[in-house]
């Protein structure tokens, strides 16, 4: 019994720490209105079938609450990401919700607000909100993103801000939402944009690196297999002869090395220009398919290649301040 | 929309024809505007709108025209429904369509203050459920949830909504009405006994099925020929209408009754009238106590206040008693005549006047007269031109209760004996369902009182001497089948055995409705509450227990929408961790895709974990589909629960 009682308050608890709130809506205080009046008219007339109409639209009324409330009360927001983008580009932030239960929900809201200072007055806090999208259902024990587009105005970090999901479903009476407090982030690069030219021989840049750099031109040996190597990599006829996993080797030669400095971007007049200026670089060298370094006033990144070295080093650039 | 208009149609009966013209052409419109596109009143089609406004300006003069005003029940309703039709045809933003579904609720209890039946109910729940429907669709989009699921939805919400309503409806604190002034027309006319009598008056009721009052005997049930319920005495006539006594005069003295043996107990529940006058089982020699009532001189049972809500009361009747044996102080108003009309008849009476002095013989005479003159008792008296009772006794000679009641009275008055009128019912049929005697308006009837010193106030009903079947047996047996059930059923004696079953298991279900459900106020309130166990049921107490049940009901409601007894397949529920656990990293599960659709796109974006994911997405399908599956659920459970995937 006990047991019983602790699982049903368990799955009550479900939702934990995240609070629920609802209030009527315009409609629902014209309802409550309408009600008042059949039902003072039912008392007037002496009128019983009066009564029971006003009391069955009451408990309606009643009924429709708790449904307004289950209709969100086991959603749960399960993650957001979003995609680095440079700085004018739209943030587009990719919002996953779980529907827990065996019930569909629909007609779900969701709003976004930017974080800002909490104001004294608690009217502040529940207003500014922006609806992005309307969820027209989320299907029963399964997940659905919607992507909420934000404008990326400043490079460095993008925060989702406050998210609130609401819903007036099914009677459109009642109001129920929730909000949830998150500190997800996407990543803004700084505008790629200058004049200047790659530097293609600078001091450092002429150093030659003997380091080898793992690449995909020349074979240079076997290495044992490791998880997360790429199957392509495999030599399945070296399986064939003794059974153990190896991966072939590969080693290329770039286009050149480069080092990126803060001091080649010294003649630009401020901080943004400078970055957008290596940020126009960073990709540039990418691209040209070389191995390239950055060197920032407050760290350095050193050579490499590659999309998530890339991504390194515009985040650095994102992220400098 | 069509639950607007089912709302609408018990209206069409009561309200003018034009209204409902006018709020069918608004409903078609609307329809064809989303049938066939035509143009409704809007900005671009300015001629319409101008159509539009004129409809409503008509629409307002003829209100004003019929009813005088806006202000009444009628005149109120038939406003609605007018400008309800003139608002279909604009519903344009969210507001005006939650607006008519509002008033559409509405125009549903405005159908209550006519007709509170079990189909009238009925319709009513079909009604709601509509609105309901339309309300959910209005919150959802067609893509999302489709007709079915909506209709499916209201009836689930209305279901759950009825035991509370209940709960409401037996403990919300009843408050007497009115709580202001009603409208004059607020009781409309009621068909039944009216306080003056014009021949034909009555025998236009025999063809109303309508319940005029139950009763229901305690004991011994008397006999047909002495159910006669008393209503109105009517005294003084004009020649063509007969009325009731002055309010001073009735009330100028009490009866005085003696009765002996035989008394019977019954309690009666009347049908509002509209009318002060209560019937009893002639005599009654009690008051009921749960109405304020008094006895006229002239031995009619009246209620204070009139009868405008079914009434319940409770009363002892002798159906042999003596009625103002001494002296009665009104006899001058019983021999009143008209001098210039009925000169036939009262040459008639003058003859046997000059035959014998003695009220009794006179009597005979008259009565022998209705029975060997060739007099008939009709249900369908022909129309009398002129002078009615004369036209009645010498020419057409056919005639209904109250004719013979009517000459009769003139004959006996002429002759010089004190003779009255009493209006009410005859007999009365037992509902051998609930044993419930039902008295219909078709069970109306007339007859006299004739005041014979030493005697008093006799009863003689001359119809007897024409037709003794209406006495002994009731209405019934003199009406042919085919006036009391429907015309394909009255050909055949077994069909209309059955109906008549039916409808004795129907009226005896209307009887509860009516006595239980519509009777429910404060007074029945107190009453079943206390049978209940509720020491002394007053507001504070019936607020406490309201609040009580509602919560408890509350909670078992919500306990049912939230607390889902389906088990999941523990299968799905460890393949949906796995999902969510994907799902983290930005990796999410379309509704549309399968599971190894899935675990490939999750293979690309997270090669690292590409054999665990795959291994898993194997073994689910197996355990799922596979008839023998090639993995234990503790494997593919544990391979879930250490699948922890990061991101790179």
């Amino acid at each position: 019994m006990t047991r019983a009682l602790s699982r049903i308050y368990q799955k009550f608890t479900h939702v934990r720490g995240r609070r629920l709130f609802i209030i009527p809506t315009r409609f629902g205080f014209v309802y409550a209105g309408f009600l008042i009046l059949i039902l003072l008219g039912a008392i007037n007339y002496s009128n019983s079938m009066g009564h029971v109409l006003s009391f069955l639209l009451g408990s309606l009324g009643l009924v429709a609450m708790l449904h307004t409330y289950r209709n969100l009360a086991k959603i749960e927001f399960i993650q957001a990401y979003a995609d680095p983008v440079f700085c004018g580009q739209s943030v587009n932030f990719n919002l996953v919700f779980a529907n827990s239960v065996s019930q569909h929900c629909y007609q779900i809201e969701v709003a976004s607000k930017q974080n800002k200072s909490p104001s004294w007055n608690p009217f502040k806090r529940i207003s500014g909100y922006k609806v992005h999208q309307v969820i027209p259902k989320l299907n029963s024990e399964q997940n659905t993103h919607i992507i909420v587009a934000l404008a990326g105005k400043q490079r460095g970090k993008q925060p989702l801000g406050h998210i609130r999901i609401a819903s007036q479903f099914p009677l459109g009476l009642y109001n129920v939402w929730s909000y949830f407090n998150n500190d997800y982030t996407a990543i803004i690069y700084p505008k790629p944009s200058g004049q200047l030219t790659l530097p293609v021989s600078s001091e450092h840049g002429q150093k030659f690196h003997h380091h080898q750099q793992k690449g995909l031109d020349d074979f240079s040996g076997f290495n044992n297999y490791r998880t997360g190597d790429p199957i392509h990599t495999i030599a399945w006829k070296a399986v064939a002869r003794d059974k153990v996993l190896r991966t072939k080797q590969f080693t290329s030669l770039q286009g050149g090395q480069l080092m990126l400095l803060w001091q080649d971007v010294a003649q630009l007049k401020d901080t943004e220009a400078r970055l957008s200026q290596l940020c126009l670089w960073v990709i540039q060298a990418e691209s040209a398919g070389m191995s390239y370094g950055l060197t920032l006033p407050n760290s350095t990144i050193n050579y490499g290649h590659g999309e998530q070295h890339r991504h390194r080093c515009l985040t650095a650039l994102a992220l400098y301040d | 929309m069509l639950g607007l208009s089912l709302g609408a149609s018990p209206h069409f009966s009561y309200q003018p024809l034009w209204v409902m013209l006018i709020f069918m052409t608004m409903i078609g419109w609307r329809c064809m505007n989303l049938w066939r596109n035509w143009p409704l009143p809007s900005k671009q089609h300015r001629s319409l709108t101008w159509l539009q406004l004129g409809i409503a300006a008509i629409a307002t003069l003829l209100l004003v025209r019929s009813y005088g005003n806006f202000i009444g029940r009628d005149a109120g309703v038939a406003l609605l429904t007018v400008m309800l039709g003139l608002k279909v045809i604009e519903i344009r933003s969210h507001r005006d369509y939650y607006l008519s579904c509002f008033l559409g609720y509405f125009l549903v209890v405005t159908n209550f203050f006519y007709s509170q039946t079990i189909p009238t109910a009925s319709l009513m729940f079909v009604v709601v459920i509509i609105m309901t429907t339309c309300l959910i669709s209005l919150n959802s989009p067609i893509q999302s949830l489709d007709s079915r699921s909506r209709l499916k939805l209201a009836n689930q919400m209305l279901l759950q909504a009825i035991p509370l309503m209940l709960v409401l409806f037996v403990f919300f604190p009843r408050i007497e009405g009115p709580l202001w002034g009603l409208p004059q027309d607020a009781y409309g006319a009621k068909t039944g006994i009216d306080d003056s009598m014009t021949l034909g008056n009555i025998s236009q009721l025999i063809l109303s099925d309508e319940i005029a009052f139950r009763v229901k005997f305690d004991g011994d049930i008397p006999n047909q020929s002495v159910l006669y319920w008393r209503g109105p005495v009517l005294w003084e006539t004009d020649g063509t209408t007969w009325t009731e006594l002055t309010r001073k005069k009735q009330n100028s003295a009490t009866p005085n009754i003696s009765n002996t043996h035989s008394s019977y107990q019954y309690s009666t529940m009347l049908e509002p009238h509209n009318n002060h006058w209560l019937f009893a089982l002639d005599f009654p020699t009690t008051l009921p106590i749960t109405l304020k009532t008094h006895l006229t001189q002239d031995g009619q049972l009246r209620a204070d206040a009139p009868v405008r809500q079914r009434v319940q009361y409770q009363l002892n009747s002798h159906t042999q008693f003596q009625f103002n044996v001494g002296s009665d102080v009104h006899l001058a108003d019983a021999l009143q005549l008209p001098a210039d009309k009925h000169q036939r008849t009262k040459q008639l009476a003058q003859q046997w006047r000059n035959h014998t002095q003695q009220p009794s013989e006179l009597v005979q005479l008259a009565l022998d007269h209705f029975s060997q003159q060739n007099f008939f008792y009709t249900l369908s008296p022909p129309q009398l031109a002129g002078d009615s009772i004369d036209g009645f006794l010498f020419e057409s000679r056919r005639g209904f209760c109250e004719h013979y009641a009517a000459s009769f009275t003139v004959l006996m008055r002429a002759a010089g004996v004190p003779a009255r009128i009493v209006t009410g019912y005859l007999g009365g049929e037992i509902n051998p369902v609930d044993g419930v005697m039902l008295i219909r308006q078709r069970d109306a009837h007339a007859w006299t009182e004739i005041w014979i010193e030493g005697d008093g106030w006799l009863r003689v009903d001359p119809t007897a001497a024409v037709s003794k079947e209406r006495i002994e047996h009731g209405i019934n047996t003199i009406m042919p089948f085919s006036m009391r059930s429907p015309m394909f059923i009255s050909h055949s004696r077994q069909l209309f055995d059955i109906w008549q079953q039916l409808s004795n298991n129907w009226d005896a279900l209307n009887t509860g409705w009516d006595q239980w459900i519509l009777a429910y106020g404060p007074k029945l309130q107190k009453e079943f509450l206390s049978k209940l166990g509720m020491p002394a049921p007053n507001w504070q107490s019936m607020v406490i227990l309201l609040t009580l049940s509602i919560t408890t009901l509350l909670l078992i409601i919500s306990l049912f929408l939230f607390y889902q007894y389906k088990r999941h397949d523990p299968i799905v529920q460890l393949y949906q961790r796995f999902c969510n656990k994907l799902a983290r990293l930005g990796i999410v599960r379309e509704p549309s895709e399968g599971p190894l659709d899935f675990a490939i796109r999750a293979c690309k974006q997270l090669p690292t974990y590409q054999h665990q994911i795959m291994l898993i997405s194997h073994q689910y399908t197996q355990l799922r589909y596979s008839l023998e599956p090639s993995v234990s659920l503790v494997e593919y459970r544990r391979e879930i629960r250490q699948f922890n995937p990061k991101q790179e």
